[in-house]
């Protein structure tokens, strides 16, 4: 049940409008821009709400950055006991509001991304709400406007097209479960990201950078 | 005699590193933002644009800066975390003069008198040239310039280098000799309209985070991305061909490049008749570097290295991005050498799209060596040697050409002097040899043996913790200047706040010493403008040519590229346009390249390759960076980067505490077993101290030309010394508490 | 409309007045005056009874309210749960630790106004509710006897410091509440992590707040300075932002003051559950929070419509980290597979 608060607009919003929030992980180089970026937000001080971390660093150098995808139908807003995530009008969703939240971790824990975190500190859930303070005025995320590679891009969906390639989606299928979303991801061809196809993902390029296919196993010495 | 006067611990308790991670007053404060200030980023060569908020006179945090055509608001860690340098614990707030008991705070009037006095006192025994003086490349242009003419007309000494040379030397000498000018050949806006983008020896996404977004830029558009490096870092993971090359073979990997493109005529005809000479000698010395003898020398399969001839040849467009990957070798030039001349082979000069690039490490590696610092330059990227430029110099300064010092001794060459007798006195500025020398056990002794040596500083380094006498001086948002960027964009730093305490300028101590060695007449600035406007006129005619310039200019333009001769002249971001390079004939020259093994090669004793290099989270020696908490979190401490395979002979597992030893030191680290790197080379980062340098293991041998040190590759080996735990993310671990 | 929810509110409001019914010796020693107020109190147990059955009705709700009770009732636990039930009261209901932890000034702010408002609602609530009246003793008027539930209890005199305390409590009350609503608001106006999550509908709460009180004291000044000049008019503003106010909570912000005790079943579910088994990621084997909650969201997603099985397992058997991981691996198939 909605509070009286929740039925009024934001007058000092002008809205995140037609922008978008494009995660593209394939291009992150795990540079920690974006989590120490968000460390800097006043209202979440010194806390990243921002997530990266190695695929598999044994193998790898790939990283994973991970912000809200803010789901049109977000399963932590339902799953939540006291009503404390909201959606705005622009499609954000917000963290936990601080007089609400019991510190349950529903959200937490049923999060098909893996977004939310409970703070045991201040006993409560926070997660990334699209830099809303930033967003809604005009300006940009913080992840977004410092990430080096631009895996972590924001704009319109226009503009997208206009300098990069590959398809835009916000479908992600997670087993029954289809969860569209205000970010999107990049794909070179349509339709939903079958989460659970990351499973059988072999690197192709990792699993023999250095050609030993070709020339054989060089002899290791020392 | 510059023995530290405590122990490490002891000075570490007192003088840190300590780990500041919170703004001043804490995260839970209540404060007012009182300005903005438009400047950009201490650290690498990129030269980022970014806004730093000030409140009481403190730097606070940061924002982006979007209009600043660089970067437009993008930032590494670093860069967002810089401000955290500021307001910090360890800051030196008033002159330090060593006593038995370590370290005692003096006064500025002292200090100085005694810097004077035992410059005198040692020029009087042992010759001018026995006190030298070592600068830095993260100092403004106006204080690189200034330190180049106080060490030769307040000092009078030959000695007078800089810690660029640790860093892009090996491609200003090979860009010189072969293009006639030292400065990287484009701006980076060429980048994205190239058709292929080779990058040689640079782990773009950690040392040039930046960059990898004008890469990216380009790929969109169809180019192709070609990576050359002994580890798969984050970008060259994405690569549409990686040369997973072995340590030291790069002219072999370049030369065998261009013997591909000769066999497949990827050369670009007209542009090496037109616009080059010697090509048929460059093409000889690679006759017999065909992909397969280069297979055995750099481990890099034919079939990849023909794959990169093609990429790289077929196009119309192409840059190529050099770092220290293929710079930091006793062949470094060599190595330059060879990518300039498959950049001549198809053509890749003076164009959009095209262009051969190094890629500068320091803030101000390009204009902390053109103006002047530099044992072998004079300003203007004038040559010390050259008659004629020094008369023009002499004529500026208001001098004679004989009062000015032939070329000095260059950074490593000094510590050899030290240890010989020939240099017992020493000023340092901006830089930290004890983590950034190679050897470092022979720095340490070195240091030790000056009669006198002084060190002006914002922390106390761990070189500083052999000094005399540190002087506190500035950081970088305490005072203002220009510096040249990688681009050869020169652009304006402006001040934040005022130093705190005690503490000076950099440029208020050089002055007051230039004129407590009698030297007024040739240092009448009132600031650095003054300073910069002498730059203007000193440079006029020179290579690096900044008489165009202004500072309003820079700030309203958003930075200029030299040359700028006249104030009318737009700058120049792209060289060579119409194919004409700087030598008085307008050619360029291919230098015959033939792959000369390293200095040190594997044995039975030390059976493996070495090659050191830099983590995203940290600057250089870290003096800077290993006091800002966030970034020591993101890497805390020295890996041994290490193949499962190599790993398992050893029985070694990812967190084991492994040594490494080479014929000049030892240092032990934690190894992080990964596949991402080639099986018979480690890896270590080289940031850290107290026995954690990587450099105590690296070779001091220099190239003869460029005279910078072979950081890149040495022989060594490996031993598992205890078994250590698994690291973990504590961010995962949030989640079941509560 | 609930109607379940409709009747338990109906049944709170008749209680109400049945209270003060018999507070009040029949209504004998009711306060006409106060009728106005009353009504708010009444409409106030309604509405609040009302919305928390609505809350509590939903299927997470639900689920963690019968969670709650069942981990602090179990049996074998009741002793230390007890223990820890006072102890979790004091510290996270009174004194409000977390929130000291988020900001001081936040939470100096949120005592004052808590403890205002506590001291308001013991004050006037009773009075209201006439469960207590004064009546002076003799014939000086300087001595008054107070009753509670029409049995009189203690007399003072009308010059000392307890009829200053009667006088006076709600004047207190008011200013408490003033603190707290001008530290919120200067923290609003100039702290930058509070302007930024600041939205005009936040002030809704402070601006009630303000209203009640500086109505409440103009009601002392005019009665103590202007010699009771406007108190009439003044008398009518303030019964009428109260019972705007006892409308207002149920249904704003403030209902947060009815669900927070619900933090302190959470408290006892989560030790409950991590003294149980952990649950284990099925990417990567690792325990990720309790196989109880997880359970019991699964449980729970399916009734609100969100199926996150399939022939693989189910979805919410993965841990978050391997959730992100697999969305990159995933993404990176789709653009090329390099990794």
């Amino acid at each position: 049940m909605a509070a009286i608060e929740d039925f009024f607009d934001h007058p000092d919003a002008i809205g995140i409008g037609d922008k978008v929030y494009v995660m593209d992980p394939s291009r992150c180089i795990g540079c920690n821009a974006c989590v120490q970026a968000c460390t800097e937000c006043d209202t979440h001080k010194g806390n990243s709400m921002m997530h990266l971390e190695e695929v598999d660093r044994a193998s790898s150098t790939q990283t994973a950055p991970m912000v809200c995808m803010h789901c049109d139908d977000p399963t932590c807003a339902e799953v939540c006991p006291a009503d404390a995530i909201k959606k705005t009008e622009d499609g954000v969703v917000q963290s936990a509001e601080k007089s609400r939240c019991i510190g349950c971790s529903n959200c937490v824990i049923a999060c098909p991304f893996g977004v939310p975190e409970y703070y045991e500190e201040f006993d409560m859930m926070m997660k990334c709400d699209m830099c809303y303070d930033r967003t809604s005025v005009g300006s940009e995320p913080m992840c977004t406007s410092v990430c080096p590679s631009q895996a972590l891009w924001y704009g319109t969906i226009e503009e997208f097209h206009a300098t990069r390639p590959g398809t835009l989606s916000n479908e992600f299928q997670f087993g029954n479960r289809l969860v569209t979303t205000r970010v999107h991801t990049v794909v070179h061809e349509p339709g939903p990201l079958d989460v659970l196809l990351g499973r059988s993902f072999e690197p192709s390029v990792v699993s023999d950078p250095f050609g030993f296919d070709e020339i054989g196993l060089p002899e290791v010495v020392g | 005699m510059a023995r530290a006067p405590l122990t490490e611990a002891e000075l570490i308790e007192t003088y840190g590193p300590h780990l500041n991670r919170e703004p001043k007053g804490g995260w839970d404060r209540d404060i007012q933002i009182d300005k903005v200030v438009d400047t950009h980023c201490c650290f690498c060569g990129q030269q980022c644009g970014i806004k730093l908020k000030v409140a009481d006179n403190a730097v606070v945090g940061f924002e982006p800066w979007y209009d600043f055509p660089f970067n437009e608001g993008k930032l590494c860690p670093k860069g967002v975390k810089r401000y955290l340098q500021g307001s910090h614990p360890d800051r030196l707030l008033e002159p330090l003069q060593r006593t038995d008991a370590g370290f005692e705070p003096t006064e500025w009037d002292p200090a100085l008198e005694r810097v004077v006095d035992e410059i005198h006192r040692i020029q009087a025994a042992y010759g001018k040239d026995a006190f030298s003086v070592i600068s830095g490349s993260s100092l403004t242009t106006e204080k690189t310039y200034l330190m180049g003419k106080f060490a030769r007309m307040a000092v009078g000494t030959a000695n007078i280098d800089y810690n660029g040379r640790l860093c892009m030397v090996s491609a200003a000498g090979a860009n010189k000799k072969a293009l006639g000018m030292d400065r990287a050949s484009n701006s980076w806006a060429d980048i994205p309209l190239a058709e292929v983008v080779f990058v040689a020896g640079a782990n773009i996404a950690e040392c040039a985070p930046i960059t990898t977004d004008y890469i990216w830029r380009a790929r969109d558009n169809g180019a192709k991305l070609i990576m050359a490096d002994p580890r798969v870092t984050p970008l060259a993971r994405t690569a549409d061909c990686f040369l997973g090359l072995r340590p030291g073979t790069d002219s072999a990997l370049m030369g065998a490049i261009l013997n591909e493109m000769i066999s497949r005529d990827l050369l670009d005809h007209d542009f090496i008749a037109e616009h080059t000479i010697g090509f048929e000698e460059a093409a000889a010395a690679v006759a017999e570097m065909t992909p397969k003898a280069a297979q055995e020398i750099t481990g890099v399969p034919a079939s990849r290295i023909e794959q990169a001839a093609e990429l790289w040849g077929r196009p119309k467009t192409g840059v190529l991005l050099h770092a220290r990957g293929i710079e930091h070798h006793s062949k470094g030039v060599q190595n330059v050498l060879s990518c300039i001349n498959i950049g001549l082979a198809a053509g890749r000069y003076g164009k959009p799209g095209c262009g051969v690039m190094t890629i500068t490490g320091q803030a101000n590696g390009q204009g902390g060596r053109e103006q002047g610092q530099k044992a072998d330059q004079l300003p203007g990227a004038r040559d010390i040697g050259n008659p004629e430029h020094r008369a023009v110099v002499a004529e500026r300064w208001g001098c004679s050409p004989e009062d000015i010092p032939q070329a000095g001794l260059s950074y490593q060459e000094q510590f050899q002097a030290i240890l010989d007798g020939d240099i017992k006195g020493m000023l340092l500025i901006c830089t930290n040899p004890m983590v950034a020398l190679p050897d470092t056990n022979m720095v340490k002794a070195a240091l030790e043996k000056l009669e006198f040596f002084v060190v002006i500083d914002f922390f106390l380094s761990e070189t500083a913790h052999h000094a005399d006498l540190v002087l506190p001086g500035s950081l970088h948002e305490e005072d203002e200047g220009v510096v040249t960027t990688a681009e050869g964009r020169c652009v304006k730093i402006n001040a934040a706040v005022t130093p705190p305490g005690n503490a000076k300028r950099d440029w208020e101590i050089i002055l007051e010493l230039a004129n407590r060695l009698g030297a007024q007449r040739y240092f009448p600035y009132e600031g650095p403008e003054d300073i910069f406007e002498e730059i203007r006129k000193v440079s006029a005619g020179g290579m690096a040519d900044y008489a165009g310039m202004t500072w309003d200019r820079i700030t309203a333009e958003h930075g200029l590229f030299w040359p700028c001769p006249t104030e009318d002249h737009p700058g120049t971001p792209r060289l060579y346009e119409g194919g004409k390079f700087a030598h008085p004939d307008g050619k360029a020259r291919f230098i015959p390249v033939t792959y000369q093994p390293a200095a040190e090669q594997v044995d039975v004793d030390y059976p493996l390759l070495l090659t050191t290099g830099r983590v995203i989270s940290q600057f250089l020696s870290g003096t800077q960076t290993r006091r800002i908490g966030p970034l020591v979190d993101q890497y805390p401490e020295p890996l041994v980067e290490m193949h499962p395979r190599l790993a398992e002979r050893h029985g070694i597992t990812t967190g084991d505490l492994v040594r490494v030893r080479s014929r000049r030191g030892e240092m032990t680290a934690p190894a992080q077993v990964v596949e991402t790197i080639r099986p018979d080379t480690v890896f270590v980062p080289y940031h850290w101290a107290n026995g954690q340098q990587a450099n105590l293991l690296t070779n001091p041998v220099l190239d003869p030309g460029s005279k910078i040190p072979e950081y890149k590759v040495c022989a060594v080996q490996i031993e598992r010394v205890t078994t250590g735990g698994t690291p973990q993310d504590a961010r995962d671990t949030r989640l079941t508490t509560g | 409309m609930d109607r379940r929810a409709l009747a338990l509110g109906a049944l709170a409001a008749g209680l109400v007045i049945l209270a003060s019914a018999a507070g009040s010796g029949w209504f004998q020693w009711f306060d006409t005056a106060l009728a106005g107020y009353l009504f708010g109190v009444v409409f106030f147990a309604f509405a609040t009874v009302y919305r928390y059955t609505v809350w509590l009705r939903r299927p997470p709700t639900a689920k963690l309210h019968a969670r709650g009770w069942e981990a602090l009732w179990h049996r074998g636990d009741r002793g230390r749960n007890t223990g820890s039930l006072l102890g979790l009261i004091v510290r996270n209901l009174f004194l409000q630790d977390f929130i000291w932890k988020r900001s001081k000034s936040r939470w100096l702010a949120h005592q004052t106004l808590f403890w205002g408002c506590m001291l308001a609602v013991a004050v006037t609530f009773p009075l209201t509710l006439g469960w207590i009246h004064f009546t002076s003793v003799g014939q000086s008027a300087r001595t008054y006897e107070t009753s509670f539930f029409t049995i009189p209890v203690l007399e003072f005199d009308v010059g000392g410091v307890i009829a200053w305390f009667f006088f006076h409590a709600l004047d207190i009350s008011a200013v408490l509440v003033l603190i707290g609503v001008f530290i919120f608001l200067f923290r609003r106006l100039k702290e930058p992590g509070a302007v930024a999550t600041t939205r005009a509908n936040d002030h809704l709460a402070l601006a009630g707040l303000f209203a009640v009180s500086v109505t409440g004291l103009m009601l002392t000044v005019s009665h103590q300075f202007l010699a009771g000049q406007y108190y009439n008019f003044i008398n009518v503003l303030h019964a009428l932002t109260v019972m705007i106010g006892l409308a207002y909570i149920p249904f704003g912000k403030l209902f947060h003051i009815f669900q927070r005790p619900a933090n302190l079943g959470v408290k006892f579910y989560k030790r409950a559950a991590d003294e149980g088994e952990p649950q284990i990621c099925t990417e990567c084997g690792e325990g990720f929070a309790s196989a109880l909650q997880v359970g019991d969201l699964k449980d729970i997603l399916p009734e609100l419509g969100f199926d996150y099985g399939s022939d693989d397992g189910n979805w919410q058997d993965v841990c978050p980290g391997c959730r992100r991981r697999l969305l990159a691996r995933s993404q990176s198939l789709r653009v090329g597979g390099f990794g």
